[in-house]
């Protein structure tokens, strides 16, 4: 009897593992192990669409423009908690240009990730209240000031510690911990593990609240025809936003059409609708036009989404020799108003091995703006704490503090006892310390400043997994298009997927062209979070170029009378084996064939069972402190990375580069502050709010380990977007601590978080 | 009034309170110049303006009124290749992959633009510095500065 066509399979999205019933594709194309010679895969092909961009040409979101369309602005709330006792919308009307508001009785039941939108009862500053739509963009803004909006204020939580107090102002109606609170995740004994334990150390970590900060803010155009809704948005995810939509507005899935071509960054913050989605959809019907809602600057600081803050207590018992007999972490997480459950305790289960673990996390509503996934949540946090731990017991022990780490590598996925399908980390660890030349000579100190070095390992599930699909379709004129409903966000997809499309079809990569972001003409792909789509869609796009090129060969094999299998496909140009003077183009089959067309059909396949899919990465930081002053200077990052096979070695590292930074501004500068007694966010700006500029650039040396998973899909790639922000900060705080000689156990490094553990643990270090 | 951008003269009615980035953007659909902060502090909405026979300097056209360009020339990401020719500040940023989401690269090559007519062969501190009110959230800025760099040795020595 044949085997079931469709079979159930796990994937893995930042820690979320969910089963889905898949169709088995109907050919599995051999895989790309090392030893197969690739020609345009691994190679620095240009980035497809640079000279778009170059050229200020691209199109994003907020430069789509509609015949009559209105102009979005947003009215908020001025205070962290209360009530709307009035919403007074008639001034704005009475400003020339003004068409219509929109309010609470406009969109009862659309919900967003902070809750019912323009809802009275305010629960963080911010929060929307209504809009207006106005035949300019200065019109509108103009308006938005003008409502005049009546609370009553109550007192607020914003902070972890005031929303746990015993009387504490209530965030939401079911209390200020979430409803799985305290989510405890455990292997082993751990009570058994510290008895073991030659030596336990035990400290207190944080880490603060940072911003995507995107340079694109959120922005949608919505346009209806008759029931019909399309609208161009600045999404990680078009069939996430279609079905966000469908069900606000009480549509089917295929009344709306989602349209995203190029994108600002996300970084996690757009993985769905927004409150500027819906107040565009909703503004649009209201009024019969066009609408663009595109959020000011402070509007994005303040309402779409950020990085849980944490407190994390962390009690580590290892042998003499450095091995870990237990991990405990007990943790409070910060989610604002809303959000998912990233807790900083799945890291702490997965990178090193240790017998004996537990995680307590208690996720805490505060009357502040709602988490959403940035950059691998929740990791980012827990590799700061682990990592600063395994510095300061390696420390107590006397042993080398990559070392220690390697003393406790982790063959097996120990949280879900089962295979890693691949794991390099040893290796990443080899060359990126051999690159870095740890362990550094201590140089004598000179003047105030003094040098430090830190290591951080990373683990990250990257497998990706079904369902996705493509087609390729070679066109009459002989070019190839790649169609898939997937985005690029800036990472360079387009050019990945054009890539494996040309090397499995053997067409020259120039001659392809990739096509994405439209719900309504493009097979479905998953959202592009969770450093996902070249592991979910490579493949699919691979199989339909492989399908393609088998049909493109039997077309052939028929005009130039030959056996198909005596032909082969290079460089778009189909020859008989070892008989290069009978050749055609793929133009040249084109044009025989005139309209009939070349379609090859591609979709990804099940995961293999019981295996993990992870990236890997060694990362290391060189800085110098400035003892007097606190100021830290990033010198050298050099960072190892094992993701599998590289599709594009120059855009993956640019990738590599990008995450390392926003490492760099998580690790020195950035935190979101809120003041405590006005409840207000005192930083919703790019000013007081600081990414790293090109000044702050230090010298970075970011590469990967030759690898191909095979084991975790044919084309052996794995994702790479999240890895490299994950232990910059942890590597970056223990090369301070290396430096000063006193522990740095909360973010962001500044200053004064220098000079007060220099005055702190002189005591002990002088 | 009259505003000269890209080498072409627009006849507009412009207020007073109009800033130059919501003109370009807005009424001219010149969309290429960015959005991103509207008060100083991204670089997303450079601009070069030039007075008579002055050199071009890099401005932010979000803090820049537009009724006050009249007696200024005003290039923007559309004008700075020739036709489909590309600047060579342009194919730097291709070759060096100096963009990722490609949001704030409008804004770093005209700021580059500027740089380079300033201070034809830059230090990398000069380029540092110059940059350094262009912010990419991606982090391109190592190939940015190559890019920056590889244009100014081309600009330098390839005529």
């Amino acid at each position: 009897m044949a085997g079931k066509r469709f079979v159930a399979t796990k994937v893995e999205v930042e820690g979320r593992e969910d089963t889905r019933i898949v169709e088995i594709p109907d050919f599995d194309p051999a895989p790309w192990t090392l030893d197969v010679p690739l020609e345009i895969v691994g190679q620095c092909v240009p980035r497809a669409d640079a000279r778009e961009k170059v050229t200020g040409r691209a199109v994003y979101t907020a430069d789509v423009s509609q015949a009559g369309m209105l102009h979005a602005a947003v009215i908020r709330a001025p205070i962290a908690h209360g009530r709307v006792v009035s919403l007074d919308l008639t001034p704005c009307l009475e400003i020339a240009g003004v068409q219509d508001v929109l309010q609470l009785d406009d969109v009862k039941d659309i919900r967003y990730d902070s809750g019912q939108l323009f809802d009275h009862t305010i629960r963080f500053a911010g929060q929307p209240l209504a809009a207006v739509a106005a035949d300019s963009w200065h019109a509108a803004r103009l308006a938005a000031d003008a409502a005049i909006v009546r609370v009553d204020a109550a007192p607020h939580a914003v902070t972890v510690a005031a929303a746990l107090e015993p009387d504490a102002p209530q965030v939401r109606r079911t209390g200020n911990t979430s409803k799985n609170s305290p989510r405890v995740t455990q292997r082993g004994d751990v009570e058994a593990g510290l008895r073991e334990a030659d030596v336990v150390v035990e400290r207190e970590f944080r880490t603060p609240t940072a911003l995507h900060t995107a340079m694109e803010p959120h922005g949608a155009v919505a346009v209806w025809t008759g029931d019909q809704l399309t609208v161009w948005e600045s999404t990680q995810g078009i069939f996430n936003t279609r079905s966000d939509l469908a069900e606000a507005f009480g549509l089917k899935l295929t009344q709306v059409r989602v349209i995203k071509d190029y994108m600002g960054g996300g970084f996690g913050a757009k993985n769905g609708a927004a409150a500027s989605t819906y107040i565009a959809a909703a503004l649009a019907r209201k009024t019969g036009q066009p609408v663009r809602c595109v959020l000011d600057r402070e509007g994005e600081q303040v309402d779409t989404g950020n990085r849980s803050a944490t407190t994390q207590r962390v009690k580590v018992g290892a042998t003499r020799d450095g091995r870990l007999t237990a991990l405990v972490l007990d943790a409070d997480v910060q989610m604002g108003v809303g959000g998912w459950f990233a807790g900083p305790g799945k890291i702490f289960h997965e990178l090193y091995a240790c017998a004996n673990v537990r995680t307590t996390e208690t996720f805490v509503y505060t009357h502040t703006g709602a988490m959403a996934s940035f950059r691998a949540p929740g990791h980012v946090e827990g590799a700061f704490a682990l990592e600063r731990a395994m510095d300061i017991i390696a420390t107590e022990l006397g042993i080398d503090r990559l070392e220690i780490r390697r003393r406790n590598y982790a063959d097996r996925d120990q949280e879900k006892n089962r295979r890693y399908s691949d794991k390099n980390l040893h290796r990443c660890y080899d060359e990126a310390s051999r690159r870095f030349a740890w362990p550094m000579r201590r140089e004598a100190a000179a003047g105030p400043w003094r040098r430090g070095s830190g290591v951080a390992s990373v683990s990250w599930p990257a497998g990706g997994g079904p369902p996705s699909y493509a087609h390729v379709r070679v066109n009459p004129d002989g070019s190839v298009d790649v169609l898939t409903g997937s985005q690029d966000l800036g990472t360079g997809s387009r050019t990945v997927f054009a890539q494996i499309a040309a090397e499995a079809l053997g067409a020259r990569v120039e001659d392809v062209r990739t096509v994405l972001g439209d719900t309504e003409r493009l097979p479905y792909t998953g959202n592009s979070w969770g450093s996902q789509t070249t592991a979910s869609v490579g493949p699919a796009v691979r199989m339909a170029a492989e399908d393609a090129r088998r049909k493109l060969l039997d077309a052939a094999a028929t005009l130039m009378d030959v056996p198909a299998d005596t032909l082969e496909s290079h460089q778009s140009v189909i020859r008989v084996r070892d008989r290069h003077d009978r050749a055609m183009t793929f133009a040249e089959i084109g044009e025989k064939l005139r309209h009939v067309m070349i379609i090859g059909n591609g979709s990804r396949g099940p995961n293999p069972d019981q295996t993990a899919l992870s990236a890997f990465a060694a990362q290391f930081a060189e800085v110098m402190v400035n003892v007097e002053t606190g100021q830290v200077r990033v010198l050298r990052v050099v960072a190892a990375h094992d993701s599998g096979r590289i599709i594009n070695p120059r855009l993956a590292q640019s990738q590599l580069e990008g995450g390392i930074l926003q490492g760099i501004g998580y690790a020195l500068f950035e935190e979101r502050i809120i003041d405590e007694s006005l409840g207000r966010p005192l930083n919703p700006t790019m000013h007081d709010y600081k990414i790293p500029t090109l000044a702050d650039l230090p010298q970075i040396d970011a590469f990967f380990v030759r690898s191909s998973d095979t084991v975790a899909n044919h084309t052996g790639a794995k994702g790479l977007a999240e890895p490299p922000i994950i232990g910059i900060a942890a590597a970056i705080a223990n090369a301070v601590s290396d430096a000063i000689g006193a522990e740095i156990n909360a973010l962001p490094v500044t200053p004064w978080r220098v000079v007060s553990a220099r005055a702190r643990d002189s005591g002990e270090t002088a | 009034m009259q505003l000269t951008i890209n080498g072409a003269t627009h006849d507009i009615e412009l207020a007073g309170h109009e800033t130059l980035l919501r003109v370009l953007r807005d009424r001219l659909q010149l969309t290429g110049t960015k959005e991103s902060c509207a008060r100083g502090e991204c670089g997303a909405c450079t601009v070069l303006v030039a007075g008579d026979g002055g050199p071009r300097r890099a401005v932010y056209s979000c803090l820049t009124l537009a009724a006050a360009c009249g007696d200024v020339q005003i290039t923007t990401i559309e004008g700075v290749a020739q036709g489909s020719v590309l600047h060579p500040l342009q194919q730097a940023f291709i070759a060096h992959d100096a963009m990722q989401c490609g949001f704030c690269t409008p804004g770093q090559i005209l700021a580059a633009l500027a740089l380079l007519e300033r201070t034809p062969m830059p230090s990398e501190s000069d380029i540092r510095t110059a940059l350094s009110g262009n912010l990419c959230r991606c982090g391109t800025y190592p190939n940015i500065l190559l890019a920056v760099r590889a244009a100014a040795e081309q600009l330098h020595h390839g005529r």
